[in-house]
């Protein structure tokens, strides 16, 4: 008896511990705009302190919703929110003041300078970080009298992301925080965002780009009409729910395929030379075939062995059913 | 509600000098609020040829200008106030400035009121750049008596007309929309509220209309304050009244209006323009 409730004890204790330890946690979360379009339908959701997370998912996934619902933009229809222990929805100063939003074209001020923009966005926060300093993390630093009306595309986006840091948020909000960047500058923000999560930020990204994903996150989900239809981190969900490796190579001119010691277990396709077949143990698979090439001086051409890509198991995941 | 902390007014005063940066920095409203008036007052002096006219009483001879001055003055008020906010707002909103806003712990009551503070600001010193020129080149007096009731009057009217531009801009539902809704409202009123002509001939009707509206009440509170022969103080308790009202109607409607969530995301300014363009 003792040692159960002692379990049970510490049992408690680990799921409270592990309650605190979340940045977001959402149950069951529900909105339907005009009573018709179901963007989001019973969204289950946490993220971890200091995890960098993407949101994955097709343009009308319900990823703005679920993502304007987490800032306090929008009210859910149902469900249980909790952002930093804040009910986003009521959309108090003190929680705002621990969030930074980055959201693709919210408008500012023309006329104000860089550095004016990153000082008057950051007065309302608690502990603003200091201009200059917010400047040079996002690579503006060398130019902070500049207009913001005469800063280019890609410039702007960092200055958006400057402001969305300026007030030292805990939480950082990225919406596709490199559409429509070059890719020095897609490298900067990067290394950027990545230099915030050692910091210690809790960041939730949404983005369309795999490798974006698949470089900066911890963890990984992808909405499709309303839900969450997976989650993993970048490798996981990269592997699929059991999706095998796929050897392929072309037999060498000269040589009978029959000569070969093919798996047994395997399903075969052949196109004239061309072989392929999928395995979820490769190397063993590989082992008698490669001996025996090897043996006899055959080169197997174009020899490859690929797992499926994140971007692969996402187009899978989220094509529309027939 | 809870009263504002030594830092919100510190956070107020500093985004209160960033809108009067920002709209003396904006060419649209330095030339409409600044330029456009003197210009104004220049070809209304042309046109007049600088005339004396004979005053009322013991005043002896002004100059025309004494009469317009303070009509174009009051046009220029309304410009920096009125037509420029529900403009601003209304592409604040269209542009996602207000939904930045509204993600940062700024209180939306901090940035509108600095917005409309900084609106006010700015059409008193056009105001003031107005005499600077009127008083020196065209004759223009300014009397000493009457100069407390001009300021107040001033200072009433442009909370009048900049919380009154507020509830109106919350009407417009994109910022193409902002300046029909802003000059069809204004130009008709400004013509029946006696800035272009004076109102002693029209019908009573049309008085009556005119009445209706705040701009009337500023312009003859205004006038009044500069008519000379005036005696004592020019004070026009009636008028600065309905100013009062009407300032109050405005911030009402306003802060009503002003909370509403955005629309669904598929509605958003993306799309708008995607349109457009097509």
């Amino acid at each position: 008896m003792l040692t159960n409730d002692l379990e049970v004890t510490v049992a408690a204790r680990g799921a409270a511990a592990a309650e605190q330890d979340l940045a977001i946690r959402v149950r069951g979360l529900r909105k339907s705009y005009d009573g018709a379009i179901q963007a989001l339908d019973g969204v289950d959701l946490d993220v971890r302190r200091g995890e960098v997370l993407a949101v994955l998912g097709p343009n009308g996934a319900g990823k703005t919703t679920l993502v304007e619902i987490l800032e306090g933009h929008r009210a859910a229809d149902a469900g249980e929110v909790s952002v930093l222990g804040h009910d986003p929805a009521a959309s108090e100063r003190a929680f705002r003041a621990r969030i930074g939003i980055v959201l693709q074209e919210d408008g500012i001020d023309g006329s104000l300078t860089a550095r004016e923009a990153v000082e008057l966005y950051s007065a309302a926060y608690p502990h603003p970080r200091a201009a200059a300093e917010v400047l040079d993390l996002v690579g503006l630093g060398d130019r902070p009298d500049i207009r913001v009306s005469a800063l280019s595309g890609g410039q702007r986006r960092r200055l958006d992301l400057a402001l969305g840091i300026a007030g030292d948020p805990e939480l950082v909000f990225l919406d596709e925080p490199t559409t429509g960047f070059d890719p020095s500058a897609r490298r900067h923000s990067w290394e950027l965002i990545s230099a915030l999560r050692d910091l210690g930020k809790t960041i939730l990204l949404t983005t369309h780009y795999m490798d974006e994903a698949q470089h900066l996150a911890d963890r990984v989900v992808v909405i499709a009409r309303g839900n969450v239809i997976a989650e993993g981190t970048p490798d996981t969900l990269g592997r699929g729910a059991g999706e095998a490796a796929l050897v392929a190579f072309r037999i060498p001119y000269g040589v009978a395929a029959d000569e070969l010691p093919w798996p047994a277990d395997a399903e075969i396709e052949r196109r004239e030379r061309h072989v392929s077949f999928r395995t979820h143990t490769p190397t063993r698979d590989l082992a008698p075939l490669l001996t025996r090439a090897a043996e006899n001086d055959i080169e197997l051409e174009a020899l490859t062995v690929t797992r499926p890509t994140l971007e692969d198991v996402y187009l899978q995941l989220t094509e529309e059913p027939a | 509600m809870t009263l504002p902390t030594r830092s919100d007014l510190a956070l107020l005063g500093r985004w209160l000098r960033a809108r009067v940066t920002i709209q003396l920095r904006t060419g649209r409203a330095v030339v409409f609020t600044f330029a456009f008036p003197l210009v104004l007052l220049v070809l209304f002096n042309g046109l007049n040829g600088n005339a004396k006219v004979d005053a009322v009483g013991a005043a002896g001879q002004v100059p025309f200008a004494q009469f317009y001055t303070p009509s174009i003055a009051i046009f220029s008020l309304t410009t920096a106030c009125y037509t420029s906010v529900i403009i601003g707002i209304a592409t604040a909103r269209d542009s996602r400035l207000l939904k930045r806003v509204r993600g940062t712990p700024l209180p939306m009551s901090i940035y509108l009121g600095a917005w409309l503070g900084g609106a006010a600001l700015t059409g008193i010193l056009a105001v003031v750049l107005l005499f600077a020129v009127a008083v020196p080149v065209f004759g223009v007096h300014v009397y000493l008596s009457t100069l407390p009731a001009a300021v107040v009057t001033l200072v009433l009217g442009a909370a009048c007309l900049s919380s009154v531009g507020l509830a109106v801009a919350t009407l417009a539902k994109t910022a193409d929309q902002a300046t029909p809704i802003a000059q069809l409202t204004f130009l008709p009123v400004s013509f029946i509220s006696g800035i272009w002509f004076p109102l002693e001939g029209a019908p009573d009707w049309l008085t009556t209309i005119a009445k209706a509206f705040p701009l009337e009440h500023i312009v003859h509170a205004f006038d009044r304050t500069f008519s000379p022969g005036v005696t004592g103080g020019a004070w026009s308790p009636h008028d600065l009244w309905s100013i009062g009202v009407w300032t109050a109607i405005g911030l009402f409607v306003a802060t009503r209006r002003f909370s509403a969530e955005p629309g669904t995301p598929e509605q958003g300014p993306r799309r708008r323009v995607l349109r457009r363009a097509a």
